[in-house]
């Protein structure tokens, strides 16, 4: 004995839903990349700058040793500093190379000194404070923990995650108003079946059932299409930055497949969830 | 078993179709209810299986007032009502044995719980060979079987009727009448709706009989 569907859909229909789910998946797998990858773009511009911090000296008319011994005195005893050790002529030589070249000598610039400070990325000194403490030392120095940088970086990296978080909801959205508008107009059209159903002793679950499995199915294949399709953009958008390295990858890391995937399980459920509320509010109000 | 008190009904704002409707259909009874074209006898059997809430006065079945019960329960009501509509409503796209099997699958049964009673139920009706027919290739007098097989299946306590022999010969409708009787005897409340008032009256079974929407008579059996 066959168990024919109880409620027969349309194929038309069908298809449509999973075109559109597919792009609407396709496009979230992108703005889920961009919400993971946000973090790993603020790293990676400012890879190694935490815990590292700076402490320059002024050098209008030379640093004396004083200076800095007073200067290092002062970074040992606070707390959250690991380290601080001025930098050799080489050393400063070396960060200068970029602006200045490599030929002229570094006694005749009136170059200050570094100390490069190791801070704890847990317990990081308060700058305002470390400042204030080296300002009334009197010896000109000043301390620069890349803050500034680093803040900047930061809010770029929230403002990318916002925009990609915002497109997946708006796709999430644009896939929700999909699976209610065919939900409603498949009640209308089934009316009849649907009364008949109700008549025979179905529960409103049972007919919320029937739609659940349908739309389990179509949010699947178009989650699939639409994923598999962002997959393979994306291992070529890879193979592409890959070159020059401007772009933090997005497939670079082994489980650069999760973003995917959980896009083809969201959106799945989304379907069934969808489907559902919208057959049960639909038959409670009478349908 | 089902208790009407003083029960009207009109569709909308419509005119009155039910008025005054008080009597009781005791468990296991075989009742009538007859009436011209128009007299009530389908809006009454509407109440029965509580697809309509009446408009005034009380219906109580299996112990319950009816206006009370959830959207589950009614489902769970009608799945111990098994109904004959007089246009049988049957799913086209499903076959004849799918259709049979409908209360059985809507309550959660798996085929294989299912498969002999439906298999069984279509002999019964005289429809063992056309099981994996759809009702669009079926004749009038073969859907109607096919609806009294579905309305019986589930083996509910009440069965409710409308017109059954509506769309069949006099030999075919002395056998489905054959059919309510048999159900009657194994224990089943039957409430049969008919414009046939001979019919009704040669079975000798109490007759509710309608006109204009009230009734007339109870003829006791
Ligand atoms: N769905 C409906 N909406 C409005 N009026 C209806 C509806 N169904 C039946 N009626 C009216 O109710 C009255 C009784 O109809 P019905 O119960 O079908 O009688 P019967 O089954 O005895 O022929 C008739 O006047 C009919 O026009
Ligand atoms: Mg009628």
């Amino acid at each position: 004995m066959r168990r024919g569907a109880l409620i027969s859909f349309q194929a038309s229909g069908g298809l449509l839903m999973v075109l559109i789910v597919a792009a609407m998946a396709f496009l979230a797998c992108f703005a889920m990349a961009g919400t993971l990858g946000a973090s790993k773009l603020a790293n990676a511009w400012t890879e190694g700058l935490s815990g590292a911090a700076t402490v320059r000296i002024g050098a209008e008319d030379g640093v004396s040793q004083d200076q800095v011994d007073i200067v290092l005195d002062i970074l040992r005893e606070t707390d959250g500093v690991i380290e601080a050790t001025p930098l050799t002529d080489e050393e400063v030589a070396a960060l200068l190379e970029p602006w200045f070249g490599t030929t002229p000598r570094l006694e005749d610039l009136p170059a200050p000194t570094i100390i490069a400070v190791r801070i704890d990325p847990l317990n990081e000194p308060e700058s305002a404070i470390l400042q204030a403490r080296l300002d009334g030392a009197g010896a000109g120095a000043i301390y620069d923990d890349h803050g500034e940088w680093r803040g900047r970086a930061a809010s770029a990296a929230r403002a990318v995650r916002n925009v990609a978080l915002g497109a997946l909801i708006i796709c999430a959205l644009a896939i929700a108003m999909v699976v209610v508008l065919t939900v409603r107009s498949s009640l209308a059209a089934q009316r009849a079946t649907i009364a008949t159903l109700r008549l025979a002793g179905a529960e409103d679950r049972f007919v919320a059932g029937v739609y659940q499995t349908r739309y389990l199915w179509l949010g699947l294949a178009g989650g699939v299409i639409g994923c598999a399709m962002a997959g393979a953009a994306m291992l070529a958008v890879d193979a592409l930055a890959s070159v020059g390295r401007a772009l933090p990858a997005l497939a670079a890391t082994g489980q650069w497949w999760l973003g995917p995937v959980a896009v083809v399980v969201f959106v799945a459920v989304l379907c069934v969830l969808a489907a559902r509320l919208t057959v049960l509010r639909a038959l409670r109000s009478g349908a | 078993m089902i208790v009407f008190e003083d029960v009207g009904f009109r569709y909308g704002r419509g005119p009155d179709v039910l008025k005054n409707l008080d009597f009781e259909v005791p468990e296991g009874a075989f009742t009538f209810v007859t009436g011209a074209s128009g007299a009530g006898k389908s809006s009454l059997l509407r109440l029965l299986y509580l697809d309509a809430v009446p408009s005034s006065g009380r219906i109580s079945m299996f112990g319950r007032d009816v206006t009370t019960l959830s959207r589950d329960e009614i489902a769970w009501f009608r799945r111990r009502i098994g109904v004959v509509f007089q246009d049988f409503r049957l799913l086209d796209h499903l076959t004849a044995a799918e259709n049979v099997a409908l209360p059985l699958r809507v309550a959660g049964a798996k085929v294989s719980e299912y498969r002999e009673n439906v298999v069984e139920m279509l002999r019964w009706v005289g429809l063992g060979d056309q099981m994996d027919v759809k009702p669009p290739q079926l004749s009038g007098g073969e859907k109607q079987r096919i609806a009294i097989a579905r309305a019986v299946v589930a083996s509910p306590d009440i069965i409710l009727a409308d017109e059954p022999t509506g769309s069949v010969d006099p030999v075919m409708a002395e056998r489905i009448m054959q059919l309510f009787v048999e159900m009657n005897r194994l224990g089943k409340t039957v409430v049969l709706a008919t414009h046939d008032l001979d019919l009704a009256e040669q079975t000798g079974h109490p007759v509710l009989e309608l006109q204009g929407g009230s009734l007339m008579a109870r003829v006791a059996a």
